[in-house]
């Protein structure tokens, strides 16, 4: 390898930074160092990512760059010195700047200055700091990817901050005056250590003998904030069975101050190593101490909206988003090890989706979470199904009615016990915020967070006034809820009122309530016998039918979807309210109302139906969608009141019969396709079998034709 | 053969350098080392295995740190309790014109000029070990070298340690946890006063005053700082049980000098030597490490080979112990036999398969201070790694359970729950009493409702919380049905005698600690014919029980495994499945 001349590496970096040109044609560089000369601010920071985009890229001084970063940013601070533009606003003098330009008139007249120590180093005329910046693309790195052959490179690592030291001065450049001669000395500091130095060198001193004594100069040296934090692997990095490892990182200047403990961030750095001094060294040998020395911070977003798609995930998605049955795969591949229960699956999806926040002008806020509650018997896998929804969600809480600590489900004010100060701590709804809160044994729930709870489900908001703190906390968060029925099983000679041990008010918030029964049949038991055998038999769960989609994959679909807002059309409306008459009429007839359908109803109906149209990744609601969502929402309600229906008057058949009938009038159409058959009656809680059963029977009598392949019907007129 | 040419045990770093420079010799380039062998480990387990000089080598433990030298070649023993990362060292340097190497040494002889381009950085993981907790005295090993340095006749030895373990056992019924029970007085106060450490310990006080003296740093069990070589990550994991042969670096005379008083070390230091300075805790720089299964505790190799006959022997005299230990009650011993064999063989959809937790129920306080102490006896001289905790609410609201990580000294402190793979943990809930549980007392209840459910642990770091697997038997005692631990079984005990306690044997206990460690790592089939049977059994059994679930199915299963094999058989038979239905109704005729 030709040895690199660090004059013509200079050259390279100045023809950068003055030439370099982003997608607008502006050049970046120079407009930032304009306002570094006008004082406005410190960082400049060299972006890898310009230097790949710039039009004379020289492939090998981007490598060298990378491989030796910490040398550069030198090479890089020496080029902006000599391209650094004139300040163009006048900006108030502070003392530092009294003092330089001091210097720069002694400088002129001291011609003396060859001696090394007394030549102004170009680090104190400095305004500015140069950071070189990993390219954001790419994967960063594990620390414990980070290896010795790693050294003085710029490495690109996440992890969690778990410590942080205060942020102390860091003396730079070291500026003593000579006691005889009265001579500014100037010391470089390139370590954290440094022997002061104690006789002047100057000429002057040294020919006449003097031995000057010098001064350390504290107002005159320049001292940089330093900052000294601990990172360490994210849970989800560290392999089985291994502990996370950590790294010391130490942040300079305009970076300190940016992380805090338990803060989730990707840094870019240098990575390089301590040798050990004085006696330590001695001792340990030759072992280094390694740090990362921080070149730029970006924490983590956990949110969907900042959520950014990888490499080819956007090309994944779209070719999922053409599939027609991706409803059902997205569903499917929720929880995949857990047999059955499609419907509650999609309803999941639904609520991972959610529909658009509105914000009316009067300010009124109607939410965009869908709530969900589960109830059913033990051991039925609810609560594995609530785990897995929390691991695809970017941000879920999982909790338990019972809560752990003492600031429970919402928020409580805690005494700090160092400053003895109150401090409001936020509970498990508050952390979740703009995420998905999982409370598992819902109806355990402490008295005071079900109050609380009422107003975290409507106003997604969390009010406290104690200790004289009188604040309101955003939680707007999805809940998803699971309740074991009041005797611990579901009693099925009792009323479904009895069994859920929830106030209606509180249920009435949720927009879809489910409930799982073990249903006794043959099948199921076999199958459960089969699956328990093949796991004891060869370790492993049984291969699925189907490949679930990746939880990375299923994430990103969700998180584009999310970032639609679709509207209901104008021609839906009329279908949507006589929808929802209907419901309120059935609601009417019966004497013993279940349900309590009212505007909560129908805003669950509207959100289902849009976070449907945001899956197919549509800007408008579509019929199709509010006719899925209507028929979520009567599945659920069959799951609770199956058993009721048997017993109201009608039998099945002929009730199937009038619903098809009222329908084809309603539309004033002869014709009623199968599909479209199927949903209606299924709304109203009836199986597919059923209503095969009535086609075949009103075809025998004559009242219409069946279409012998699609099963379509054709009313004949009488 | 180029054994004689070195002295492996009293001078490895010899051996390494010699085969270092007669590989520079012949031209190689030292920077092709890096994360390679040069030969040296070849050379090493050529001496140890081949050879099988390995007994030859001392075993590094409180009694003989003292008059081993450092630099020499020893053993150790222990399980990985905490990884400290990396550490880069100069691997290779040039002294002059001559290459040298650091490799599992400490300091270097000679000067190295920082800087130069004739260095070269290497990397080595330190691995944190410490005695297997709740280790056995019979399982404890003591080298030839020891023996023949401290014992003149090793059958008396034998003899005695027998006597000793006897001793050791009566003498702490209860013990609160292995080693760290009350008869370490200093242990004590340091936890009760966290003060009092700095002050028993000033030299230690450096500026990191945060410095904890972990409570089993002490003369028997002794920590080691293991270094590791050139070996993938994946190959020692937390809580393995290892033996490390390597070369020993630890002075016990070198005063612990102040720590440097620099201004900057008030921040984040944690250098690892600061944290064990190496008068406390002696480093091994590991040449070759092992896992070791059960048989390496066993002292005399027994035939692996496992043979009917004596397969049958052990399992009938066992289970004819068991019975008499229980007070003649058989079903019990039959559970307590497979309790005694279960293992997790497999993780599928969060379920451990093959775990199988035992429950004794009806046990009061009285019947708990006859059989308990008993069963925890017997208990103590069958498997290798065992605990007994009485559980009170104290207990609970006091004890540290989990692992948890103190990133002022990023060290990860122990809790109880942190144990070696195929661990016993006896749980005593009679003393249980009325009282309230403070919120580290849900948190340790939670946590061994998850061990005893899912055979994992939670490690508290802080800012999140690690799951690591964990395979630990539970053996419960209650006087009702246990609601902290639900275990698998739950087995109401019937005592129709006081309980034998005849003293057996040495040889016959190490017959049977030979029958456990085998019939528990056979493999396991089911035919497809049985499977049909099995599969119809479970369906009827349902229809006639809603409640059964396919945790109960997943018990039978599992009964049936551990069944066929305590006869040493590696098929279910029709016969096994039988016993189990069987042993099923008659502990549920108990229970009614």
């Amino acid at each position: 390898m030709k040895p690199v001349r660090f004059e013509e590496e200079r050259n390279l970096a100045k023809d950068f930074l003055s030439n370099f040109a982003d997608a607008n044609g502006e050049s970046k560089y120079m407009n930032i160092l304009q306002d570094v000369a006008n004082h406005k601010f410190r960082a400049v920071q060299i972006d890898l990512e310009d230097l790949i985009n710039y039009k004379d890229l020289d492939e090998e001084f981007l490598r060298r760059v990378t491989e030796n970063t910490r040398r550069y940013v030198g090479i890089f601070a020496d080029a902006i010195d000599e391209v650094l533009p004139k300040p163009t606003e006048a900006f108030p003098d502070d003392d530092h700047d009294i003092l330089m330009t001091q210097r720069s008139e002694d400088a002129t007249e001291n011609v003396e200055g060859s001696d090394a120590n007394q030549k102004m180093p170009s680090e104190i005329k400095r305004y500015f700091e140069v950071y070189i910046r990993a390219p954001s693309k790419g994967r960063p790195s594990t620390i414990r990817e980070v290896k010795a052959s790693n050294i003085g490179q710029l490495v690109k690592i996440s992890g969690i901050v778990t410590r942080c030291s205060d942020v102390k001065p860091l003396m730079q450049v070291a500026v003593y005056t000579c006691e005889e001669c009265g001579f500014e000395i100037y010391q470089e500091v390139t370590a954290r250590v440094f022997m002061p130095l104690f006789e002047c060198p100057t000429k002057r001193c040294k020919t006449n003998n003097t031995k000057g004594n010098l001064i350390l100069q504290l107002r005159a040296s320049k001292f940089l904030k330093f900052q000294e934090a601990k990172m360490q692997e994210l849970a989800e990095h560290v392999p089985k069975g291994h502990i996370p490892r950590s790294m010391t990182v130490h942040f300079r200047g305009e970076l300190t101050r940016k992380v805090a403990p338990g803060d989730v961030v990707e840094l870019s750095g240098i990575f390089l190593p301590i040798p050990y001094t004085g006696f330590r060294a001695m001792r340990a040998g030759l072992v280094a101490d390694t740090f990362l020395e921080a070149m730029s911070v970006t924490h983590f977003k956990k949110k969907y909206e900042e959520y950014e798609l990888r490499g080819d995930e956007e090309k994944q998605i779209a070719s999922l988003a053409e599939d027609g049955d991706i409803y059902n795969k997205l569903a499917q591949s929720l929880a995949p090890e857990i047999y059955g229960h499609e419907d509650i699956k999609k309803a999941l999806l639904l609520l991972l989706v959610g529909a658009p926040h509105r914000k009316l002008k009067d300010g009124m806020k109607i939410r965009g979470d869908l709530h969900l509650c589960l109830m059913g018997d033990p051991g039925v896998a609810k609560s594995q199904l609530l785990k897995h929804i929390i691991n695809v969600a970017p941000r879920g809480v999982y909790t338990t009615g019972k809560g752990s600590s003492g600031v429970g489900l919402t928020a409580a004010v805690q005494k700090d016990p160092v400053t003895n100060e109150m401090v409001l701590e936020g509970g498990a709804l508050v952390l979740a915020d703009m995420g998905i809160c999982a409370i598992d044994e819902f109806d355990k729930m402490d008295e005071s967070d079900r109050t609380a709870i009422h107003e975290v489900m409507e106003q997604q908001t969390v009010s406290i006034a104690k200790a004289g703190i009188t604040t309101s906390l955003n939680a707007r968060t999805a809940v998803l809820a699971a309740a074991n029925p009041a005797w611990g099983r579901y009693d099925l000679r009792r009323t479904p009122a009895e069994n859920i041990n929830l106030p209606p008010a509180l249920l009435s918030r949720f927009d879809l309530l489910w409930l799982i029964l073990d249903r006794a049949d043959m099948d199921s038991d076999l199958e459960m016998a089969r699956h328990v055998v093949y796991v004891h038999q060869n370790k492993e769960s049984p291969a699925l039918g189907f490949t679930p989609l990746e939880p990375s994959i299923l994430r990103a679909y969700i998180s584009t979807a999310r970032r639609l807002s679709p509207y209901v059309p104008k021609e839906l409306e009329e279908y949507i309210a006589t929808a929802y008459s209907g419901m309120r009429q059935e609601e009417a007839k019966s004497n013993t109302p279940h349900s309590y359908t009212t505007v909560r109803t129908l805003l669950s109906v509207l959100r289902i139906s849009a976070a449907l149209a945001r899956l197919r990744f549509s800007e408008s609601v579509a019929q199709s969608d509010v006719d899925e969502a209507l028929r979520l929402m009567q599945m659920s309600k069959f799951s609770l009141y199956s058993d009721d229906r048997q017993r109201s008057g009608l039998d099945a058949i002929s009730d199937i019969y009038s619903i098809l009938r009222d329908e084809a009038a309603r539309a004033n159409k002869m014709d009623v396709s199968y599909a479209h058959a199927l949903n209606w009656i299924s709304r109203k809680g009836y199986s597919e079998a059923q209503l095969k059963e009535c086609l075949e029977e009103y075809a025998s009598l004559n009242v219409w034709q069946i279409h012998p392949h699609t099963f379509d019907i054709r009313f004949i007129d009488a | 053969m180029v054994g004689p040419m070195y002295d492996f045990v009293a001078n490895p770093l010899g051996a390494v350098r010699l085969t270092f420079d007669k590989t520079i010799g012949s031209g190689t380039d030292p920077s092709s080392f890096d994360g390679k062998d040069w030969g040296a480990v070849d050379l090493f387990r050529h001496f140890l295995f081949d050879q099988a000089r390995l007994s030859q080598v001392p075993i590094l433990d409180g009694a003989t740190v003292n008059w081993i030298k450092p630099n020499t070649l020893v053993r150790f023993r222990g399980m990985i309790q905490d990884m400290l990362g990396n550490e880069l060292y100069v691997g290779a340097y040039k002294d002059g014109s001559v290459w040298r190497t650091n490799k599992f040494m400490d300091i270097s002889q000679c000067p190295v000029e920082l800087n130069s381009p004739d260095m070269r950085l290497w990397e080595r993981r330190l691995l944190y070990c410490v005695p297997v907790p709740g280790l056995n005295s019979w399982a404890e090993s003591t080298s030839e070298a020891a023996v023949n340095m401290c014992m003149d006749s090793t059958s008396e030895q034998r003899d005695k340690r027998r006597r000793m373990d006897i001793e050791a056992v009566d003498h702490n019924d209860f013990p609160v946890s292995g080693d760290e029970s009350e008869d370490s007085p200093s242990a004590k106060r340091m936890r009760e006063d966290p003060s009092s450490s700095q002050y028993l310990d000033p030299k230690n006080e450096g500026p990191c005053s945060s410095h904890v003296i972990l409570p089993d740093v002490d003369r028997d069990s002794l920590p080691c700082l293991v270094k590791i070589y050139d070996s993938p990550e994946s190959e020692l994991k937390l809580n393995d049980v290892f033996e490390f042969v390597g070369v020993l670096t630890f002075d016990s005379e070198l005063p612990s000098e102040k720590v440097d008083q620099d201004e900057f070390s008030n921040g984040l230091c944690d250098d690892v030597s600061v944290n064990f300075p190496p008068n406390k805790v002696p480093s091994l720089h590991c040449v070759i490490h092992r896992k070791l299964t059960v048989y390496d505790f066993l002292q005399n190799s027994p035939p692996t080979e496992p043979k009917p006959h004596l397969v049958k022997e052990a399992r009938e005299a066992l289970l004819r112990h068991l019975t008499s230990i229980l007070g003649n009650d058989g079903v019990a011993a039959h559970f307590m036999l497979l309790h005694l064999l279960s293992r997790v063989h497999a993780r599928a959809d969060n379920v451990a398969v093959g775990k199988l937790s035992l429950n004794l129920t009806c046990i009061s306080k009285e019947i708990a201070s006859v059989f308990g102490t008993k069963l925890s006896i017997v208990i103590k001289n069958l498997l290798p790694f065992t605990k007994c905790i009485p559980l009170t609410v104290e207990y609970l609201n006091t004890a540290s359970l989990a692992p948890k990580k103190d990133y002022q000294i990023n060290r990860l402190i122990p809790g109880v729950l942190q144990l070696a793979e195929g661990s016993h943990l006896m749980f005593d809930e009679t003393c249980l009493e009325t009282g309230t549980l403070n919120s580290a007392g849900v948190e340790n209840a939670r946590l061994l409702k998850a061990l005893t459910e899912l055979q994992k642990v939670e490690y508290d770091f802080k800012y999140y919380k690690m799951e690591m697997m964990a395979d630990v038997q539970m053996l419960i005692l209650s006087e009702g049905k246990s609601n902290i631990m639900p275990a698998d079984i739950i087995m109401p005990f019937q005592p129709s005698s006081a309980g034998s306690s005849d003293v057996v044997p040495a040889e016959v206990l190490e017959a049977w600690r030979w029958y456990l460690a085998t019939v528990r790592s056979m493999p396991h089939l089911i035919e497809a014919e049985m499977q049909k049977v099995v599969e119809n059994d479970l369906v009827t059994a349902r229809q006639a029980d809603r409640s059964l679930g396919s945790q109960d199915f997943s018990r039978w299963l599992t009964m049936g495994r551990l069944i066929s094999a305590s006869f040493g058989e590696t098929s279910l038979s029709l016969e096994h499945w039988q016993m189990v239905k069987e042993l099923e109704r008659l502990r549920m005729d108990r229970l009614k």
